[in-house]
């Protein structure tokens, strides 16, 4: 199995993760709404996962680059430059005084993430098994 | 138990003898028993001496809807009288308004009386300030014609609900009036039979939970097609006007809830099954009726339910049993952070307020003597002082360690306030002296909260930071970010949000502890107000702003004293917990205000100050079906005495479909506030401008769909501007509020200045609001004979004034003032008789502008003056006492413009006047010129 396959079989395996992430943010935000978890403890919980989660994204994106794979790079670049932005204005915290207001707004963006992801994620796979057909022709 | 009582003559008592198994009565003068029920016939004459002359034929009536109520309880009569219906008129608004309460042990005597004299009575003390008899208003005549008829109606048996009659005025030609201001909202008109008792206070005082439509549109489509913002504006923990009913008490702590809603037992249930079982008003559903609630605790026999509050009253409290605590109920804790740095000492801050604290030791609420103090000093260090009880002095200890915050001592620093009383005399009073040379320049605010917090997070409570400088030192330290280059421009709103993350992440923690805090700021230069009142704002605390404070100027330091003594005074909720329910179909759907949102509807606020205004935005999710809706405010909280209570507000409003009554039932005052608390919401997620825009735009929106809907020019260019009469004044305040110094487009508001207003505009009740983007006028030198002197309701106030400087003539002195200052404007040509008799002066050129005191002087006009000012003082709620200045009208410029900025009707800078803003508004209803 050569780079490209390796690369997106890890890729796959890193869509899925993220899939989840995006999976427990909606989990719990809904959650929140049914009053099982209360805001501040809330945030404490997905605030721990915001940065890890927009590095992993980022991190792939750049081994896409590294890897010259343009289609899949130019794919996530768009969510990249999103989560930059959100973190350079300060905001990509949850803020449990604000959660409230936010809400519908949080959730949409996890929602479109859990898509976005969930789309990659079938990318990719199909990305590896045509690696693998080439390689083994 | 439904007694027979209520059909008794006065003078009788009904009692329930459980040998016999039937009702003995007593006269209780001569106390001769009998067991057959006395004649009626002494009734009416006695009626008529003891409560006026309240119309015969409702009395009767009355008696005859007990009868049926006792019927349906005996469950011999299911089906009610079919007349009584239309026969019993729902209490109208206007017998709510300001008369007694009434106390649950008064009930029973208070039954056999005849109700309130409904009709004829004019509208008691009208809300924003008790200006007495200008006869009576054309809206009043009205209403009164429009009672008079659907009373007709109601007569007739044709259903007994009024409908609310729409009256359209055109904006173009009648001026706004000030004294529009004073009526009450439009009336809530339930059907029939919604309540269950005749007392005039079964549905809340408009100063305790006001809507800003009184009735509901059944529909969220009708809804949105009306435009109306549909919300709650709530103070429900309000001072009590003087002469008023404490809120009454159910002590027997039986407390009677919906198994499914939880909603509280109110006036507007209904019983069932014989008595047996209630119904509850906001999801239909069929509960018991616990077994005490017949059951007269106190006197141990058998009581009269129809006379316990809950059924009675809209606002009560109930004493809490233990399912309701978490914890015993904790003391009230007061913890004082008192910056001593060197600007502070030097403004004489922390003279006036260690005095102001010595002096109201006495006031502080400490009912069981279980109040603890702790005070706290800080400039660069933290200064503590331990109090060992019994001992008459204490020690002050030193922790220069700001970065990792420890206390020095584990006990001693917060004391029992009477068990130290001594020591903290001594204390108090060597302050000033201790800290007089102290050089610091510098605060470690952030550290010293943290302080405050360790010591005092096991049990909450409030802590109170008085500051004159900006925090520079450890956690919490902010950076002077005031940069004239952006005011009035679209990055101006990034100032009016808090600055570091500390004083949100500080608010969450000291919620979560129960610890509230206020802050009493004093600095002359840039303090950063827009982060520092964060922690108010999540911590249901206050904040006070007094700006370049200087304690040698006796104004400042008897306005600071005078506020922050009462605040000191005031009684407060400790602990608690508020949660809005409503009838089904409608949802709390966002809130504003000072409190933290717990969860989707529950409002945590650690510790209630009195007169704290909440509004919340109520959405429509489903079609309501019933006749009428119940809203119900419910504050769970410990009191300062220690003792756990429920304070419950119900506010029942009846349904509409029917668009005119939409219009015709708006609350103007309510709206307005509405829209202040969402304007200032939007200035802080969005820019200013987009608050400003935003509130235009629903101004337009609600005047388009008038126009479109409810007068004959449908969707074409129309010749006027036409809104309900009850509406008239909303354009007015929409165009104060956007010249409010929270909102207004400008280069040269200060920060400060602002963010401490949108604090004011997010907190402040109806009743102080509404003066402050919209202020009051009068006119001193040729104001009636009367006014100043004191009538039947307290001094009389002259005759408001449109806001213009039209009415302004060059002679003239005139007062105007929004709540929160007072400015005495005199004019050039002042006559020098005026000034001498007012000021003591020769002449107008010896008069100096700027804050004063108004001297005493043995003349009439100055003593009537005097009294106008000290009415303006005093009648409104709250603890602020406004500065007095005299502004010249050749005076120096930014006084004068900052008093004529008070005018919101004359054109100012770029701000439109009264007659373009409404041409402007006219223009874009009929779609001349875009958004």
């Amino acid at each position: 199995m050569g780079g490209a396959g390796w690369l997106f079989l890890f890729a796959v395996l890193m869509a899925a993760a993220l899939l989840f992430t995006s999976v427990f943010f909606i989990i719990m935000f809904s959650d929140l709404e049914c009053d099982y978890i209360n805001p501040i403890d809330l945030c404490n919980k997905l605030n721990q996962f915001v940065l890890p989660e927009n590095g992993a994204h980022a991190f792939l994106t750049v081994l896409f680059l590294l890897s010259g794979q343009w289609i899949a790079f130019g794919l996530n670049l768009p969510l990249v430059v999103f989560n930059a932005l959100k973190i350079q204005k300060n905001n990509h915290m949850f803020d449990a005084t604000e959660i409230f207001r936010n809400i519908p707004d949080h959730k949409r963006e996890s929602f479109i993430k859990l898509g976005f992801y969930l789309l990659s994620f079938f990318y990719y796979l199909y990305r590896m098994i045509v690696a693998l057909i080439a390689e083994s022709e | 138990m439904a007694s027979p009582a209520q059909q008794l003559p006065p003078g009788w008592a009904a009692e329930w003898d459980p040998a016999n198994q039937r009702y003995l009565f007593i006269e209780t003068a001569s106390g001769h028993r009998q067991w057959e029920p006395p004649a009626m016939v002494p009734a009416a004459p006695a009626d008529l001496v003891t409560s006026g002359s309240p119309p015969p034929t409702h009395h009767a009536k009355r008696r005859q809807y007990a009868a049926g109520q006792t019927h349906a309880y005996y469950g011999d009569a299911v089906a009610p009288d079919p007349n009584y219906g239309a026969m019993q008129p729902p209490p109208p608004a206007g017998g709510q308004l300001f008369t007694p309460g009434l106390a649950a042990e008064n009930q029973f005597a208070q039954q056999q009386q005849p109700p309130q004299p409904y009709y004829g009575q004019p509208q008691p003390a009208p809300e924003y300030g008790n200006v007495p008899a200008y006869g009576p208003g054309p809206t009043a005549v009205g209403g009164g014609a429009v009672n008079a008829l659907a009373d007709q109606f109601g007569q007739m048996g044709m259903g007994g609900q009024k409908q609310f009659q729409l009256y359209t005025t055109n904006l173009l030609t009648s001026p706004p009036d000030p004294r529009e201001l004073l009526q009450p909202p439009p009336e809530i008109r339930l059907p029939p039979n919604a309540c269950i008792s005749p007392s005039p206070h079964a549905n809340a005082h408009p100063s305790y939970q006001r809507s800003t439509l009184n009735a509901i549109p059944t529909t969220s489509s009708l809804l949105n097609k009306a435009k109306v913002p549909l919300g709650l504006i709530l103070t429900p923990y309000r001072s009590l006007d003087e002469g008023e009913e404490p809120v009454p008490v159910v002590t027997d702590t039986v407390i009677a809830r919906c198994r499914r809603c939880r909603t509280y037992i109110n006036p507007y249930v209904q019983f069932i099954d014989g008595g047996n079982r209630w119904r509850c008003c906001m999801c239909n559903m069929s509960n018991e009726v616990p077994q005490l609630f017949d059951w007269d605790q106190v006197r141990n026999q058998p009581g009269d339910r129809w006379s316990r509050a809950e059924l009675n009253h809209a606002v009560v409290e109930f004493v809490a049993p233990t399912e309701y605590m978490v914890r015993p109920p904790q003391p009230a804790v007061y913890v004082f952070l008192i910056d001593v740095s060197h600007a502070a000492v030097q403004s004489g801050m922390v003279a006036t307020a260690t005095r102001t604290i010595l002096e109201n030791l006495d006031r502080i609420p400490d009912e069981d003597g279980r109040t603890k103090i702790s005070i706290i000093c800080y400039d660069t260090s933290l200064y503590f002082f331990s109090i060992p009880p019994g001992s008459a002095d204490s020690t002050m200890l030193v922790v220069a360690d700001v970065e990792d915050v420890f206390l020095p001592k584990p006990t001693d620093l917060l004391v029992n306030l009477v068990e130290c009383r001594q020591s903290l005399e001594t204390l108090l009073g060597r302050i000033n002296g201790m800290f007089q040379d102290n050089m610091t320049v510098g605060s470690a605010m952030g550290p010293a909260l943290q302080a405050g917090f360790k010591l005092m997070s096991h049990i909450g409570g409030k802590i109170t930071v008085l500051s004159s400088s900006l925090p520079s030192v450890g956690q919490g330290a902010l950076k002077n970010r005031e940069d004239s280059k952006i005011l009035g421009t679209s990055k101006e709103s990034g100032l009016l949000q808090a600055a570091s993350p500390f004083y949100k992440t500080f608010a969450i923690e000291c919620s979560r502890a129960q610890v509230s805090v206020d802050m009493f700021l004093f600095s002359a230069a840039y303090q950063d107000v827009a982060s520092l009142a964060c922690l108010p704002h999540y911590t249901s605390g206050q904040t006070y702003y007094y700006p370049g404070f200087n304690a040698a100027k006796s104004e400042d330091a008897i306005k600071f004293a005078r506020e922050f003594g009462d605040v000191l005074a005031m009684p407060i909720m400790l602990e608690a917990v508020m949660r809005v329910r409503a009838s089904r179909g409608l949802r709390m759907a966002s809130f504003h205000g000072n409190f933290f949102v717990r969860s989707t509807d529950l409002l945590a606020m650690p510790a209630v100050p009195q007169d704290q205004s909440y509004a919340i935005e109520i959405q429509i999710e489903e079609t309501i079906t019933t006749p009428f809706v119940v809203l119900q405010t419910a504050v769970l909280h410990t009191t300062c005495y220690g003792e756990r209570r429920i304070r419950v507000i119900t506010l029942a409003l009846p349904t509409t479909s029917n668009l005119s009554e939409v219009f015709a039932s708006a609350d103007q005052v309510a709206i307005a506030t509405l829209l202040a608390n969402k304007a200032v919401e939007r200035s802080l997620t969005h820019k200013l401008e987009d608050s400003r825009d935003h509130i235009f735009a629903k101004l337009v929106e609600v005047l388009t769909t008038y126009k479109t809907s409810m007068t004959a020019a449908g969707s074409g260019a129309s010749a006027q501007l036409a809104i309900s009469e009850n509406l008239k004044m909303l354009p007015v305040l929409v165009l104060g509020l956007l010249k409010n110094v929270g909102i207004r487009q400008s280069a040269q508001i200060p920060p400060d200045i602002r963010a401490y207003s949108q604090a004011l505009l997010t907190s402040l009740p109806s009743q102080l609001l509404i003066p402050y983007i919209y202020p009051n006028f009068y006119s001193l030198h040729n104001m009636p004979p009367d006014a100043g002197t004191v009538g039947e309701q307290g001094v009389i106030m002259p005759p408001p004034l449109p806001l213009t400087s039209e009415r302004m003539e060059r002679h003239g002195l005139y007062l105007i003032e929004d709540g929160q200052t007072m400015f005495l404007w005199i004019g050039r040509d002042a006559v020098p008789q005026l000034v001498a008799d007012v000021f003591g002066l020769p002449n107008y050129e010896a008069l100096r502008g700027g804050k004063t005191t108004l001297p005493v002087i043995d003349t009439p006009i100055s003593q009537r003056i005097s009294a106008v000012i000290q009415k303006t003082r005093e009648m409104r709620r709250g603890v602020y006492y406004p500065h007095l200045y005299i502004v010249k009208e050749d005076g120096e410029q930014p006084l004068r413009l900052w008093a004529l900025s008070a005018l919101v009707q004359d054109r100012a800078d770029v701000l439109p006047s009264y007659q373009q803003f409404i041409q402007t508004l006219k223009d874009k209803v009929n779609g001349v010129g875009s958004y």
